[in-house]
């Protein structure tokens, strides 16, 4: 069985490639790439004139909900949605319930991930840092290393006492995973629900400083770079964070930052009064905020982008704001929101885009993928992107159990319109059919 | 039909109807003539947090014009079930209530409301947000003593960080051409005050400095972290009495939206003495939440 994605740009920031071409996967694997790949009769074609041929996204946060919290999202809807908005592989968080601190909870979800009704992506658990996410006691963190979790976290209840935060990552030193920290001092955010400033003040919300991130950021790099435990952090929101994580590079430390597409879109100003689909952790800050993220974005002091996909149950989000819970389900609108506002606003070249969605992420978690080289990958991963097409994101039309998600009804210029790994996951409407070449 | 929820959002000729309408009724009631009975109209009062004044006032306010309404408390409801805001909202609905009267602990509450309920919604305090209402009063209540509050200097002390009432009086009386100050610790002022129209002030005196209008607000003691403002401290710097009060203006007025905690924000002589108009703000709630109730039912709906 030979499949073609036939003339298209073919993007793989894992060799810098940037060319005019195709893409032959032969028997589920990339067999040649290039612009003059043959083709025969049994050849199933992709027509990708105008699109981009990409080695298939890689989500590195993005939470599934189960087991536990089935009402919000299950593995299957969660890989669906996953598959639809261009990704063939995330990592899933911890903060499950109960939380993934045991390897019997890490073969489950390996299991169900894997079961024909699913999305058809690779997942790749993050276990939980410490057990229950209780912030008191590392986990089992080999065992759960060797049932395949590729990164230790407590997500959303980051570790406060920052000795034990030491002892963690020199266990995961020591177990060569990184620890993903979502960085937050407790103390500080408090009762918090949206930014610390003008808005907060307006509208009597209690305000998140970004004093709370900027301290854990800080934190985190110091203790990474006196132990030498890779450190990726998760979302940043703040410039005082990206100046921190900068420095932190610059001395030598291994850390490694990701940013979601709603912290480089929204800022204070762009809440419409309490609507809970804007509240998120951390809060959307400011324009100054948001000028700094972009920078950082294109210098690379940012390494990729990750959705923190986080479904919630339309009635946990119907609510007064101050009682919501914070997040988008946001792994259906990650790429139209990349490239509408970074990439065809010139911050990010197609190339380098593709580098934060699939290869940087690939390489931090080490994860076979993000290339589309002959044998970089156990099974072909490629996604295809309009880079062009103009459509309106409806959350009605997604595959994600949670429809909470402030870019709804937003206009975007971008789309993946076919996700491969392996054999097709999805393949969108705007994938014109005249495209689709049976053999 | 119209909602009230915030004065911030209500434009300057609604807040002047409703000012109107509440002086017509007040001069109705005290000269004894009959208040003019429209469609009797049935209205919920829903309290998540405790009120004397305010739900006293509203229930006063519905029988001087003839409506009915149906009382409810968080404590004695299904919300104690773990029946949420959207449920209970949409049995009021069911129930055939045609208005609403709502004070919550969530700042902006009202969405919620407003989403499900269909009929008028009055917010009587939202969480850290506004009472409108309460700035009605206080504004009835300026107006009388002061003829117009145009021009007028006032001064908002104490605990605004917390204070629904500072936002919804620092809306009304700027919009009606007041200067407004905030005066109070650092702690308890909102650290940003870019999109708010106040000058603020730390130090008590140079706040009151001049001021024709000075409203003490409650030291929101349930509101506040424990161990953040020393009591002592507090009453030292920035209680209102006699002292404090000889830099205002000669014929300022002392305000206070109650509950008060005497003896803390404001001294026992002050509250009671002649300069004290805070029986007047209370006795001006019935008459403003009487305009706020019709005005709610009105067939024309004016902008809010």
């Amino acid at each position: 069985m030979k499949t073609l994605f036939r003339s298209g740009r073919v993007l793989d920031p894992s060799n810098g490639m940037d060319i005019y071409g195709s893409v032959l996967v032969e028997d589920g694997h990339i067999a040649a790439i290039g612009q003059d790949v043959a083709s025969d009769d049994s050849t199933l074609i992709y027509e990708c004139s105008g699109l981009w041929i990409c080695p298939g996204l890689v989500d590195m946060h993005s939470h599934l909900r189960e087991p536990g919290q089935e009402h919000r999202e299950s593995i299957r809807s969660g890989t669906q949605a996953a598959a639809a908005g261009g990704f063939t592989n995330l990592c899933c968080m911890p903060n499950t319930s109960p939380p993934l601190d045991s390897p019997v909870l890490i073969d489950y979800i390996l299991d169900k991930a894997a079961a024909p009704d699913a999305g058809g992506v690779f997942v790749a658990p993050v276990g939980a840092l410490t057990k229950g996410q209780l912030g008191e006691q590392v986990s089992d963190l080999s065992a759960l290393k060797k049932a395949g979790i590729v990164a230790a976290s407590d997500e959303g209840a980051p570790i406060q006492n920052s000795q034990l935060m030491k002892r963690a990552m020199e266990t995961c030193l020591q177990l060569d995973i990184p620890i993903m920290a979502h960085c937050e001092d407790r103390s500080l955010s408090s009762v918090g629900s949206m930014n610390e400033g003008a808005v907060s003040a307006l509208l009597g919300l209690v305000g998140v400083p970004r004093s709370a991130e900027d301290i854990m950021v800080a934190r985190n790099c110091l203790l990474s770079l006196e132990t030498g435990c890779k450190l990726h952090i998760l979302r940043v929101s703040t410039w005082g964070a990206v100046e921190l994580i900068r420095q932190a590079k610059f001395l030598g430390a291994p850390v490694t930052c990701e940013i979601c597409p709603h912290h480089f879109v929204f800022t204070e100003d762009s809440i419409h009064e309490f609507d809970t689909n804007c509240k998120t952790t951390p809060p959307f800050r400011t324009q100054n905020d948001l000028d700094v993220l972009l920078g950082a974005l294109s210098d690379g002091t940012i390494d990729c982008i990750a959705s923190d996909h986080s479904p919630y149950a339309p009635y946990e989000v119907d609510v007064p704001f101050e009682e919501a819970p914070a997040g988008l389900s946001a792994l259906e609108s990650t790429v139209g929101a990349t490239l509408t506002y970074v990439t065809h606003t010139g911050m990010l070249s197609p190339l380098e885009t593709v580098r934060k969605l699939s290869t940087s992420p690939a390489d931090i978690v080490g994860l076979e993928a993000g290339t589309l080289q002959p044998n970089g990958s156990p099974v072909a991963q490629i996604t295809v992107i309009d880079p062009n097409v103009e459509w309106t994101f409806d959350v009605a039309q997604t595959f994600s159990k949670g429809k909470n998600n402030p870019f709804h009804s937003h206009q975007f210029r971008g789309k993946a319109v076919l996700t491969f790994c392996g054999s097709e996951i999805y393949r969108d409407p705007f994938f014109n059919e005249e495209r689709f070449i049976l053999p | 039909m119209n909602h009230l929820l915030t004065v911030r959002n209500l434009p300057k000729p609604s807040l002047e109807g409703l000012l109107e309408s509440a002086k017509m009724y007040k001069s109705l009631i005290e000269s004894g003539r009959p208040v003019p009975q429209t469609e009797i109209r049935t209205v919920g009062l829903l309290f998540f947090e405790n009120s004397t004044r305010t739900r006293v006032s509203f229930e006063q306010a519905a029988n001087y014009l003839g409506y009915r309404h149906v009382n409810f408390s968080g404590a004695g409801s299904s919300i104690k079930k773990g029946e949420s805001l959207k449920d209970t909202v949409l049995t009021l609905r069911a129930s055939r209530l045609e208005g609403v009267v709502i004070r919550h602990s969530a700042s902006g509450m009202y969405n919620v409301v407003v989403k499900y309920f269909e009929g008028p919604v009055l917010n009587a305090g939202d969480g850290r947000h506004e009472h409108p209402t309460q700035a009605l009063a206080d504004a009835l209540t300026i107006l009388e003593k002061k003829g117009q509050i145009e021009g007028l200097k006032v001064a908002i002390v104490g605990d605004v960080a917390n204070s629904r009432v500072a936002r919804s009086n620092i809306w009304s009386l700027t919009k009606l051409g007041a200067e407004v100050r905030i005066v109070g610790p650092r702690i308890l002022m909102p650290g940003h005050t870019d999109k708010l129209p106040v000058s603020v002030y730390y130090d008590v005196k140079q706040g009151i400095a001049g001021a024709d209008v000075v409203m003490a607000l409650r030291l929101q003691t349930e509101r506040m972290d424990s161990g953040l403002v020393s009591l002592g401290e507090y009453r030292r710097l920035y209680q209102i009495n006699r002292q404090t009060l000889k830099v205002a203006a000669p014929n300022a007025i002392v305000m206070h939206p109650g509950p008060m905690n005497r003896g803390v924000e404001i001294d026992d002589l002050t509250a009671d003495g002649p300069q004290s108009v805070i029986r007047q703000q209370v006795s001006n709630g019935v008459f403003v939440r009487m305009a706020a109730l019709s005005r709610a039912f009105d067939q024309e709906e004016t902008p809010s």
